[in-house]
């Protein structure tokens, strides 16, 4: 059985965007993306992290040495990445592209995953980063790219998430 | 030894290459000892020194990257002993100024100063080889060939603080490493020339 749709367009927008490197902590939904990335897209180096915060670290390591970082997270993980971003990513303007797999949204199972699925967009709006949504398997890779692209050009950090109606599907 | 002689020694062996510090007196003293472009001072994100410094020997094997950690910073981020030790670069170096507190802070000692060894948290995350210095020509000659340093260092009050503008340290240190942020090409910059 082939990748599902919305994960092979995630992997044909970090491409896209100019990313080769994708930093992660792994999460369910996204371990299709990893699979994907490691057996169609070989010119992707996959780091595996620790912690987000850590992730945050090594992406941005990645850029000052000339790298365009991918950083991919389940959305409970932002809580864990917020020092990072706050007092590296954003005020030394290191840009990457952040692919945050949701949970709390609809169509969870499990209440310890709600508070901070609720607050995901709220925090990103707080704190200055723009964001999209992935809303159907056809957009992921349009909607993945362009966050990535503006990211890159604008040095900004940007994020895309993922949302469970569609890595569901 | 000082932390600012154990410092004054990773300039040395640094050459023109990088250096990544850790925020408070790592930071401060990597300037007092030499402010060069291939500083990389960070003024927050306690504890990812180590996981910057290991993004950028992952994307730069060609230079030797040396970073400037505290003993209360690594403590923060332990997996990032782990996640070193899984990738095995070979170019970049973990140099801990361990002076048992978190001196930045008012000197609260840390767990290094009851016992606890980040030496052996290294080995044990198979980092090798490791040393543990307790004077500036033992740091010296093991920041020849080890991958992951504990100088046990003197507390001395930092004389200077290096540049508070974030942007400006990071596009110094880019020019200065063979990255100029410049020459990253954005595709869709040519979106506009039309």
């Amino acid at each position: 059985m082939g990748a599902p749709a919305w994960a092979t367009g995630v992997c044909a927008g970090i491409h896209a965007a100019g990313s080769r490197d994708v930093v992660y902590v792994p999460d369910n939904p996204l371990s299709h993306v990893l699979r994907e990335l490691g057996e169609r897209f070989r010119d992707v180096r996959l780091v595996l992290a620790t912690r987000e915060e850590e992730a945050f670290g090594i992406a941005a390591g990645l850029y000052l040495g000339g790298r365009h970082p991918t950083v991919m997270l389940q959305s409970s993980g932002l809580g864990n990445s917020l020092n990072a971003i706050t007092s590296l990513v954003l005020p030394y303007q290191i840009p990457m592209l952040m692919v945050v797999s949701m949970r709390g949204d609809a169509g969870e199972w499990n209440s310890a995953q709600v508070p901070m699925g609720r607050a995901v967009r709220a925090i990103l709006d707080a704190i200055g980063i723009p964001h999209s949504t992935v809303e159907s398997p056809e957009r992921a890779a349009e909607t993945v790219r362009a966050a990535g692209a503006t990211a890159f050009a604008t040095r900004v950090a940007a994020a895309c998430l993922l949302s469970r109606q569609v890595t569901t599907s | 030894m000082t932390r600012l002689e154990a410092t004054r020694a990773v300039v040395d062996a640094a050459g023109d290459g990088p250096i990544v510090a850790s925020l408070g007196h790592p930071s401060y003293d990597l300037f007092v000892a030499g402010d060069r472009p291939q500083n990389f001072y960070t003024w927050g994100s306690m504890g990812v020194a180590s996981s910057i410094g290991l993004g950028l020997a992952l994307a730069r094997p060609d230079v030797r990257v040396f970073v400037v950690d505290g003993d209360g910073s690594l403590l923060m981020n332990l997996g990032s002993l782990a996640t070193i030790g899984l990738l095995q670069p070979a170019n970049l170096v973990l140099v801990l100024m361990d002076n048992e507190e978190f001196a930045t802070t008012g000197g609260q000692p840390t767990p290094t100063a009851h016992g606890a060894d980040l030496e052996a948290a290294a080995r044990a995350m198979r980092i090798n080889p490791t040393a543990t210095v307790r004077t500036a020509d033992q740091l010296r000659e093991r920041l020849r060939d080890a991958r992951m340093i504990v100088a046990k260092v003197a507390e001395s009050a930092p004389t200077a603080k290096p540049p508070l503008d974030c942007v400006f340290i990071k596009n110094r240190f880019m020019s200065a490493i063979g990255n100029p942020e410049s020459a990253v090409r954005h595709p869709q910059c040519h979106d506009h020339v039309s």
